[in-house]
Formats: structure tokens, sequence, C-alpha cells
């Protein structure tokens, strides 16, 4: 729970003779996270023919699919066979060459025929707005001193096209308002037809194309084309039977076709991604530890000569490439959640979702503090929480808004009434607008311990990376706690009378470690990893560097400590507001604290404070803790962990 | 306001948190100095773009591969950022993301021609796939598909249902008479920044305002490089040089394209729309050297003004838009590199080219 599934890396040594067994349990069992292991296989056994036979199956599986299209055949596969060998390319290859060469003929024809009705309508279509011009189309075309172009364009285009004939006399005329595709006549001189011509092109103006068969007014021309579309009609509907016919016909081949080619392919491309030794081959991939011993077993049932090899990988080191299964309970699953949407924590470090399920709701609740709105919100949560984690987050946040309102006395903004209880009253310990400077004292100090707690966690990842540079030397390191803590205490010292050490001591300290965890950072982590050159680039930029650094490294101890101000401040703005809304109503109900008005404008109030704060208080929350806490110890960056599933393949 | 902080207080906290992972000037000067590509990529490692390359086995470390999983790490941003993005600007950042659909779109359709030109037999499928910027399932390009079907009016008919195929209608019939990619592709790039334009006019408020003043600025600089390439380069007439380009932009004007399209001189208009850009005379006087030179001054300028989008209210789309289009600057900036180190190129031929170590200076 505190780090990632700790995993093994396996290494399978599978005879030829059980590749498709071994690969179904890999499938089947769904935990084993492939990785691609060709380059461990031997280059002089040729191309990789898996790999062939992969892109072959996947050809043939979308031929099958066009079939099927073609043939208006939903695409679904046959019954439940069970993929215990992989099928035979060439016989299902001939299947599809007969079924597609006798769907093939047809489907083109009707393709075509499609074609022409498109072409006949397009051209009746567009002429419907000349077609009670009394002009010869034929004769326009043969004008001698008029040029004149009619057909469709982008509607986008069209104002550009008249900017871009702005210096040419021309008439241009809209025949068909279109929001997309408008007919448009554009006529001017002949003497300037090279002009138009170029600017017809460049606005992608698709001139009308009347077949020459076609003559006389627009008029006859509809005639003739209504005539044409009748016949082309009756083709379209000849041929759609005749593959309906066709498709009962070859139906349950062409779904039992599918799933052999499908199941076929998910097992080839599995194994094309296997090293291929001469009589063996050479399976690579990552198994959660705690599930190896099961897959184990069901490999050696699979294959008796099989050979496996598990190293089991520790989480000191770096280890990029390990794929990271996190595996919180489910309560925690909104943190995870948060969590990820940050960053998936790396192997090797610690998963901060224990840690965010504690601090995230109580922040959110400190900042949030209210017996009623808590309430309210856990309620909210609750209800939401059947359909999204993020009500779990909801229920958590509310319950810790409603024990902070239990220690600050308020309910429903109501600060008087928990105070004097007899019951509830022991329970009150600090109200934010009476002690104000307390409260946020408190927040300041409570952010010092987590951002401390935060470096100690990095502390704690660099000894288990053993990344003795970022232990030492990383601005979040040692050297950095020191910084941080030094800085604090220089203002102790100063502020406080009577501090038992003197100020110089921390000013001291604090240099020396800033030198140390900033300055001279990147040169002593090379150092220590013996990488050479310790200063990579010019002096002149590592000067700058360093300079910035150090600027950005003071203003952020300095602002990632008084952040957490705002803690206590959204505790005391959460008391302020409510009792604006007591004022507010009072204000409207004549200074009475009774009556319908008082008490509406109370609920509205108090519903209008849960709505803004809910969210407000969320976005500060999370703000601390990607900016501040998170920053000091969660790196990211992992692989994520998809195991290999070929059981699925059906429902998919 | 309360809208704006509602909508952007969570993607603004994320965003801010995320572009603290970009390169800074001096990491990218630093990087600038590896002596070769190995170290250079040794170099990314130790940055945020770590996670991408850390997978790579030896014998996959080449500039082509480098470069995709560096782009991978843009495609998860803008991924994420899409995720975040508040309802009502979603559109924008969504078509602000097309674009490198667009470019994998040219990308198939050139590698469709090749093929074609070449006569050869077998599909190039692998050798496209390697060039696509990966990203992954948000693309509604059948991209494979495309290019198995070995011509581009099939491939054409294939985007039946997407964004591209209104566009790419009217285009089709030039490159049937043609069979020239350019109709095809100036069509494309025109559709695309309409509909981002159109996008980020859609918006209100400060949304509005930061939107149009970010996209803005990308479209002023494509415009005006089309404007001047159009012109320079493919010596097109004035009519179809303003039917290849947009009415709209931020700081440049259609009266600024229409002077360029009508002849007028280059130098002195750029200098009135960006009199920051020092020696545009110069720059003119080779244009196979200085046009490409004059658009790093421009991306630059849009640099700079994404960088201001992070002044004030962090309550508006302006810093989502600026933080993926200083990640997309960068990723170019790492591209100039990575060419550059495993080219062997002398330092001086590419430093040139590189956005973020102007800055220093």
């Amino acid at each position: 729970m505190f780090f990632p599934e700790a995993m093994t890396e396996v290494e399978l040594i599978v005879p030829s003779k059980d590749l498709l067994a071994v690969t179904k349990v890999l499938g089947n069992h769904g935990v084993f996270h492939q990785i691609d292991s060709t380059y461990l296989g031997l280059e002089n056994l040729g191309p990789n023919t898996w790999q062939e036979k992969a892109a072959s199956y996947s050809t043939l599986e979308r031929r099958i699919q066009v079939i099927m299209q073609n043939l208006n055949l939903p695409e679904k596969y046959s019954g439940t066979s069970d993929f215990d060998s992989i099928a035979d390319l060439e016989p299902l290859q001939s299947a599809v060459d007969r079924i597609e060469s006798e769907a093939k003929q047809t489907s083109d024809q009707l393709t075509a025929e499609k074609k022409i009705l498109e072409q006949l309508e397009s051209q009746l279509h567009q002429l419907e707005p000349i077609a009670d011009t009394n002009v010869d189309v034929g004769a326009l075309r043969k004008s001698r001193y008029l040029y004149s172009v009619i057909g469709i364009m982008p509607a986008d285009q069209v104002s550009r096209l008249e900017t871009s004939l702005s210096r040419v006399p021309h008439t241009f005329f809209t025949l068909r308002e279109d929001p997309k595709r408008p007919v448009v006549w554009l006529l001017g001189p002949r003497s300037n037809s090279d002009i138009i011509e170029r600017a017809v092109k460049s606005a992608y103006l698709n001139p009308l194309t009347l077949p020459e068969e076609f003559e006389g007014t627009p008029a006859e021309i509809s005639t003739s084309l209504r005539k044409a579309i009748e016949t082309s009609k009756q083709k379209i509907s000849e041929l759609n039977g005749a593959l309906a016919k066709l498709a009962d016909t070859h139906k349950q081949e062409l779904y039992q076709l599918l799933w052999d080619v499908h199941a076929s392919r998910m097992i080839a491309d599995a194994i094309a991604r296997f090293g291929q030794l001469r009589h063996t081959y050479v399976v690579v991939g990552w198994v959660p530890s705690a599930e190896l011993e099961p897959l184990t077993q069901r490999l050696k049932q699979a294959s008796r000569e099989i050979l496996i090899e598990a190293i089991p990988i520790e989480r000191s080191g770096h280890h990029s490439n390990v794929p990271v299964a996190l595996r919180n309970p489910g309560l925690l699953s909104p943190f995870e959640l948060l969590v990820n949407t940050y960053a998936r924590p790396r192997y090797e470090e610690i998963d901060p979702t224990i840690l965010i399920a504690v601090t995230f709701p109580l922040l959110y609740g400190a900042m949030f503090g209210d017996v009623g709105h808590g309430l309210v919100l856990a309620a909210i949560g609750w209800f939401l929480s059947r359909k999204s984690s993020l009500g779990g987050l909801l229920v958590a946040c509310g319950l810790s808004g409603t024990i902070f309102g239990f220690i600050f006395g308020s309910i429903f903004g109501f600060e008087e009434i928990l105070p004097h209880h007899p019951f509830f009253g022991r329970f009150v310990l600090i109200q934010p607008m009476h002690n104000i400077l307390q409260i946020l004292g408190i927040a300041i100090g409570t952010g010092i311990v987590l951002l401390t707690f935060g470096y100690l966690l990095n502390l704690y990842n660099a000894v288990r990376a053993r990344d003795w540079g970022r232990f030492f030397f990383d601005s979040n390191g040692l050297a950095g706690l020191i910084f941080h803590w030094s800085f604090l205490l220089i203002f102790a010292s100063a502020l406080l009378p009577g501090f038992p050490i003197p100020t110089i001591v921390f000013v001291i300290l604090a240099v020396l470690s800033v030198l140390l965890c900033v300055v001279f950072s990147e040169p002593l982590k090379h150092w220590m990893e013996g990488h050479y050159p310790l200063i990579e680039g010019s002096i002149g930029i590592f000067i700058v560097q360093a300079a910035a650094e150090l600027l950005e490294k003071v203003i952020s101890v300095f602002s990632n400590t008084m952040s957490y101000v705002r803690v206590g401040a959204f505790a005391i703005v959460h008391a302020g507001f409510t009792g604006a809304v007591f004022v507010i109503a009072r204000l409207l109900s004549g200074g009475e604290e009774a009556g319908f008005v008082y008490w509406a404008v109370v609920v509205f109030g108090n519903l209008f404070v849960i709505g803004l704060e809910a969210f407000i208080v969320a976005i500060q929350t999370m703000r601390l803790h990607y900016y501040e806490f998170f920053s000091k110890f969660f790196t990211g960056g992992g692989s994520a962990y998809e195991p290999l599933t070929l059981a699925n393949v059906q429902e998919k | 306001m309360a809208g704006g902080v509602t909508d952007y207080a969570a993607i603004s906290a994320r965003v801010r948190a995320k572009s603290a992972d970009l390169l800074t000037p001096q990491e990218m000067a630093r990087l600038s100095e590896a002596p070769d590509f190995l170290s250079l990529f040794n170099s990314l490692k130790n940055t945020a773009y770590g996670p991408y390359l850390e997978g790579l086995k030896d014998k996959e470390i080449n500039s082509r591969r480098v470069i995709t999983q560096i782009k991978r790490k843009l495609a998860d941003s803008y991924y994420s950022v899409i995720q975040m993005t508040p309802v009502q600007t979603r559109p924008l950042v969504k078509q602000l993301y097309r674009y490198f659909e667009i470019i994998n779109l040219k990308a198939v359709l050139r590698g469709i021609v090749t093929v074609s030109a070449w006569n050869a037999e077998i599909a190039l499928w692998d050798r496209v796939r390697e060039v696509l910027f990966p990203l992954g399932p948000a693309s509604v390009l059948p991209a494979q598909a495309m290019v198995e079907s070995g011509s581009v009016a099939t491939a054409v008919d294939l985007l039946q249902g997407t964004p591209y195929e209104e566009a790419l209608s009217f285009a089709m019939k030039r490159y049937s008479a043609e069979q020239n990619l350019f109709p095809l592709e100036v069509a494309l790039d025109l559709s695309y920044w309409r509909r981002l334009w159109a996008e980020a006019k859609k918006l209100t408020g400060s949304d509005r305002e930061h939107g149009v003043r970010i996209i803005g600025s990308l479209l002023d600089m494509n415009n005006l490089m089309w404007a001047i390439r159009y012109r320079v380069y493919h010596k097109l007439s004035e009519e179809e040089i303003i039917n290849y380009t947009l009415p709209v932009g931020y700081r440049v004007q259609d009266s600024d394209i229409r002077a360029i399209a009508a002849g007028a001189d280059i130098a002195s208009v750029i200098t009135r729309l960006y009199p920051g850009i020092p020696d545009v005379n110069a720059l003119l006087e080779n244009p196979q050297t200085g046009l490409p030179k004059l658009e790093i001054l421009l991306k630059r300028q849009i640099l700079k003004q994404c960088q201001a989008a992070f002044v004030g209210s962090p309550f508006h789309i302006g810093i989502p838009l600026a933080f993926l289009v200083m990640s997309d600057l960068e990723v170019q900036d790492l591209i100039v590199l990575i060419e550059a180190k495993s080219s062997e190129l002398p330092d001086d031929e590419y430093r040139p080219f590189l956005l973020k170590t102007d800055l220093l200076s």
C-alpha cells in the first residue's frame, strides 16, 4: 500500500511446439505485462515470420470487414469457438478471395452507379437556381465577349474570391444560398479570362460540368437529368437486391472467418514481440510477485519443457522501465486518482496515496470547518459515490470538515450554539474569528511539519534509490532540509526574545547549506556519480543559472512555508462569510432574527457558502499538495502496468 | 469572474505545475552544448523528457525514434489539458490539437504519392508511421487504411465523416486535374485555421481576449509566411495569393496581406507590423536562408506573447493555450537540436534556428 506492487521480471524460454499453449496461458491469466523481446532473438533467422503473419491476419481482417460493410452485415463474431491453434492462413485467404470476388463485381457496379447518380443529382441540384432562366447554357459557354463560370464553391471562400477580383470588372451572383456549398455565377470580360480563371481555381470554385449530351435551356436539361436519375435508381435497387442475396448466403461463413482471423491476429501480435531463437522463443515481461506462483504452475502445465527465470526487482536503484501497479484498497481510489492526476509513481518511490488520504481531508476540513456544511458535503459525496469515485473524496472531506466544525464550534455558521452547549461545548478548542493570530500560527506550524515530512520522504526515496547525490545535495535533500530550517530559525531567533542560540549560527548554516543544495548541487551530484565534466556548458551559463536558482530557492522556501497560511485564512474567511450571511438576513428582515425572509436568506446564504467554499477549498488543498508537498519528494513518471489479455477478445 | 475562477482554478494550478517542466533557456543552452547526438540524448534523459526516452533500447537510439518519443510528451500534455479544459473552451483546444492531425494527413498523402511515384509494390505504412505525430486514439484519420489504399482519391474517400471531408471534396477536383498535392494541402491549412479562428471568436470575456491574442498571433505568423512564400518562391499572382491566405488575424490585417499580394515592399510591411524585428531588408536579400530566419523571429514573438499570458489573472484559457504553444515550440527546438547533432552540423548552422536560447541574450 505504501509502495507500488512488487514486480518480478520473468523470462521464459518456450519450446516452439508449446508456443501457442504458453501464449494462451499468458493471455488468459491476464497478469503478464509483455515487453518487446524481439531484440533477444537471433537476427540471422531471417525476418520475423510472426510479424508477417500478424500483418497478413490484419490485412485479411480488414478485407473481411470491408466485405461485411459492402454486404450491409453487422460486424460480429460467430459462436464461442476457442483458439486452440492459430488458424491456417491459406484456407482463410482462399475463402475470403472467393466471397470477395463474388461480392466485388456487384459491389463495384453498385459503387459506380451510386457515383453516377450522385453526379446527376448534383447537376440537377446546381441547375435548380437557374431553372427559370431562359438562356441556352451551351451558348453562354461559347460567348465571344463574356467569360462566365457557374459552379459550387466552399462558402468560406466566397468573400475571399470577391476580394481577389477587386481589381477586375466582374459580376458575382449567388444562385443558391447554402451554408457550406453555395452555387455561384461569375461573369467578367473575356479579355480578363486568365485572371478570372486563376481566381476561380485558387478559390476552389468547381465549375458546373454538364455532359455534352445535355443541351438547351436549364429547364430542358433538368427534364433530361430527371429521366437519367430514374434509370440510375432502378439499377441501384436491382444491385442492392443481388447483394442482399449474397449476404444471406455468406453470413455465417463470414462471422466464423472474422472470429478465426481476429483471434489468430491477436495471438500473432503477441508472439511477434517474442524473441525467436532456433528452436525456442524468449518471452520477457513483468508479473506482480504475488501472481508469479499461480502463473508459473499454469505455464508448467501448458509446457513441461518451459524454462522460467524470475528476477524479483528490489525497490532500490532506478527502475524506470518497471511497470507500476498500484494496489490500494477501493476506499482510497479517489485519492489514487488525485495522485495519478499529478503523475504515476515510479516503481522505487513511495506511493503517496495513503499519505494524501490523510493530509487531503485534514487540510480540507481545517479550511471548511463547519459541522453542518461538512455533513451536507458528506451527504452529497455519499450520493455521488455510486456514480463517481470523487464521491468518496467528498465524503472524507465532508466528515473532516464536520470534525473541524466541532473543534471550531461552528454549525451552519452559528458560532455561539456549540461553544455553549453542555455536551458539545467540551469539543470546541479554538474559534477562528476570536483567535486569528493563533489559527494562522497553527496553520504555518502544520505547513512546516508537512514540508519537513516531505523532505524526509525525499531522503527516504533517495536512500532506497541509492541516489546519494540526491540524498545530500538535492534542493529537497539533506542540505535543502538544513537550509529550510536554518532559514526559518533565522527569523525565530531574531524575533523571539531569549532564543537560546544566536542568529549568526543559523545564518552560517543557511549560507553553507544553500551553497551545497543550490549553487554547487549539480557539480557535487556529478562528482558523486563519477560523471564528468562536473559542470556542463560554460562557466558563464553556470553562474547565471546558479544565481537564478539561488533566488528561486530562497523565494520558494519562504513562499512554500507561508503558503500554508491559507489553511488558517480560509478557516477565518469561512466564519466571516457565514457571519455576513446573518448580517444580510437581519438587514432584509428589518432587524429581526426571525421570520420567513430571515430564514430564507440564512438557508440560501449557507447553500451559497457551501457551493463556493467547497470548490475553492478543494482547489487550495490540491494546490498545497501538488505545489508544496509533492514537489518535495514525489518525482512520478512511472510507466503503466498493462497486462496481456486475450481472454476478453470475444467481449471486445 | 466567479465562473472563470471555478472553471480555471484546477487547470490553472495544474498547467502552472506542468509548465515548471518546460526547459529553461539555460537548460536549452546546456543541451545545445552537447558534443554529439548521444550526449544530447543522455542529457535529455535528465529532463522532463526522461521518462519518454528511458524505455528506448540501444539499437533504437536514432534521431527519428527520439523525436517520436519527445513528441509523445507533447501529445500527453495536449491530452491532459483537453481533459481539464472547461466545456465552453474545450473545442478551441481540441481544434488547436488538430494541427498535428493536419500534419499527419499531409504526411499520409505525401506517402501515398511517393509510393505511387516509385511504383513500389509494397505498402510503406511502416515508413509513414514513423513520421506521424503520435496522436493515438485522439486521431480520426484511418491512416493505415489510407496509406494501404495506394491512391489519393481512395484515401480521401476514407475521410468521410471527418472534419477534412468538406475541405478536400472541393480540392480533389484540382488534384485530379493537376496531380499535385499543393491544392489539397492549402485547402487543409485554410480550413484548419478558419475553424480555429472561428472557435476563438466564439469565446466570451477574458477567454476571448486571451484566446484571440494567442491564436491570432499564430495565425499572423502563418498568414504572413504564406503570403511571402507564395509571392517569393511560388511566384503566384495577386488573386491566387489572396485566395490562399486568410483575411483575419491579431496584428496582421487583410490589408497587409493584400499589400504583399499586390507587390508592396515586403520588408516595409514587416517592419511596420513588427518594429522589434531588426534588419528585415537584410533577411529578405537572400530568401532561401532569410525566410526561415524570419519565421524563427516571428515564432519568438509568439513565445513572448505566450509568456505574457502567465502574468495577471490566471482564470482564463490563455494559460493552457500558452502552455501548449510553448510546449510545441520547445519540441520544435529539440527537433532542430536532435537533427543538428545527429547530422553533425556545425554550431553556427543550427543555433540561429533555436527559439529559446535567444531569450538568454
